[in-house]
């Protein structure tokens, strides 16, 4: 769990340096996956890259998260809406959107994806509000008449514990989301790397003419698969 | 209180049809809408047949314990686009690009796992009752409540299956139901995205009761 958290510190990451002059090398000891046409290391870029898709995320996660919070504690109008809005997946509305208005900027596409996820996180964090609704606890704090910052301050804590068990399946939604749209050509421009921009240049040349650092991308989404599996589903 | 409760849904999708029947053309030159693909009609209707007669024979198989399968959810978390970067890798260039067989076959790979679980997840607990009455109670019962549950599942799951199918044909660049309903998005075809927009409603009308049932891995979404 921390450990998606940290990586938000990635999204600050710098590019890794060019040498033109060392474009295109084979693996070797000092670049076990070579070299691309402008000297970036390969193993350095899926570094860079995977780090920064897992931090972009995370941080998508976290707003989903909160949206999802808003959207739980809002009236059953709201509630009601929410669900016919999930019936369309994210990402079937986000990839013919992203054709027809051009790629989307790292700010939009946070944000809307957070929204989508938002939606589809409603459900089971409303379990947990409309029991906090009718529970003791809530009524003697409107008895008791507390301000809404106070009562934030108070049940920040409480909301935490139970919206933490649905990062990781937030993370996951954000972390394939930005990696399909980017691999399909529809995220943002192509000057920072991540996990996605580097399935987009690789998967076509897997057939054809494949390099480790395609593997290794290939291989990344399924260790990144891996970090979200249960022992067991419940 | 049902009409009540669906008023907002039913705002939403006539708000959205409305959009789509006025919102002005993007310029003077409107690009023609794209045909349907009907040659990819069949090969989608036997794949889906395919994934709804599998996935529901592995369900009656291995019933509501086999939702907790490791494995099972090993293969359920990669993306779509694992599995066409899988298929794309291993193709053999000889047979030519990937056409609707390898578009199929990704299909049923990338969305198998996860239909099965959700499905078994659906079906009710079998401790203490039906294991007690004995292997044809069990069976009887897993069949009545997949009976029961087939045409839900289908209603709740299609978007993602069309999803799905929509990132699959563009990686293998395969045209097929997906690429229709992006290209209708895309190029304003009124008429089309009219026909796509009841059916989204429709769906939304078929599986009331959505919210109760188990919820999707936001993964593969």
């Amino acid at each position: 769990m921390k450990w998606r958290l940290l990586a938000l510190l990635a999204l600050w990451l710098p590019e890794p340096a060019l040498d033109p002059f060392r474009g295109g090398q084979s693996p070797s000891w000092a670049h076990p996956l070579g070299t691309d046409l402008l000297g970036r290391d390969g193993l350095l870029r899926l570094a860079v890259g995977a780090l920064r898709s897992t931090g972009f995320a995370s941080a998508c996660a976290l707003l989903a998260l909160a949206l999802g919070f808003l959207l739980a504690s809002g009236a059953p109008a709201l509630r009601h809406l929410a669900s016919a809005l999930r019936r369309i997946p994210p990402l079937l509305l986000l990839l013919p959107l992203a054709a027809a208005v051009g790629p989307f900027g790292w700010v939009g596409l946070g944000v809307l994806l957070s929204l989508f996820l938002g939606l589809h996180l409603t459900p089971p964090l409303a379990i947990h509000v409309d029991g906090l609704r009718i529970s003791p606890a809530w009524k003697s704090e409107r008895l008791m008449g507390s301000s809404l910052s106070s009562r934030a301050r108070r049940w920040a804590p409480w909301a935490w514990e139970r919206s933490v068990l649905l990062l990781p399946t937030a993370w996951l939604g954000a972390l394939w989301a930005e990696a399909t749209l980017r691999a399909l050509g529809l995220g943002p421009g192509p000057g920072t790397d991540t996990l996605g921009r580097l399935l987009q240049e690789e998967l076509p040349r897997l057939s054809t003419d494949s390099t480790p650092l395609g593997w290794a991308a290939l291989g990344t989404v399924l260790v990144l698969a891996w970090t979200c599996t249960p022992e067991t589903r419940p | 209180m049902a009409l009540k409760r669906r008023l907002p849904a039913l705002a939403l999708w006539s708000g959205a049809a409305l959009l789509v029947a006025f919102r002005p053309p993007p310029s003077l030159h409107t690009p023609q809408p794209p045909s349907f693909p009907a040659a990819a009609l069949l090969t989608s209707a036997l794949v889906a047949a395919l994934l709804i007669l599998g996935v529901a024979s592995l369900a009656a198989l291995g019933g509501p314990n086999l939702a907790r399968r490791r494995w099972l959810a090993i293969l359920e978390t990669p993306p779509e686009l694992f599995w066409g970067g899988c298929l794309i890798a291993l193709w053999p260039g000889t047979w030519g690009p990937p056409g609707r067989l390898a578009l199929g076959l990704a299909f049923l790979l990338a969305m198998g796992p996860a239909e099965v679980r959700w499905l078994c997840s659906a079906l009710p607990a079998e401790s203490p009752f039906p294991t007690a009455w004995g292997a044809a109670a069990i069976q009887r019962s897993r069949r009545l409540a997949l009976r029961h549950l087939l045409g839900r599942w289908i209603a709740v799951r299609f978007p993602l299956w069309i999803t799905g199918t929509l990132i699959l044909e563009s990686l293998l660049g395969v045209p097929g139901l997906g690429l229709d309903w992006s290209a209708r998005f895309t190029r304003h075809d009124r008429v089309g995205l009219w026909v796509w927009i009841a059916a989204f409603a429709a769906l939304h009308l078929l599986a009331p009761d959505a919210e109760e049932s188990p919820t999707s891995s936001g993964g593969n979404a």
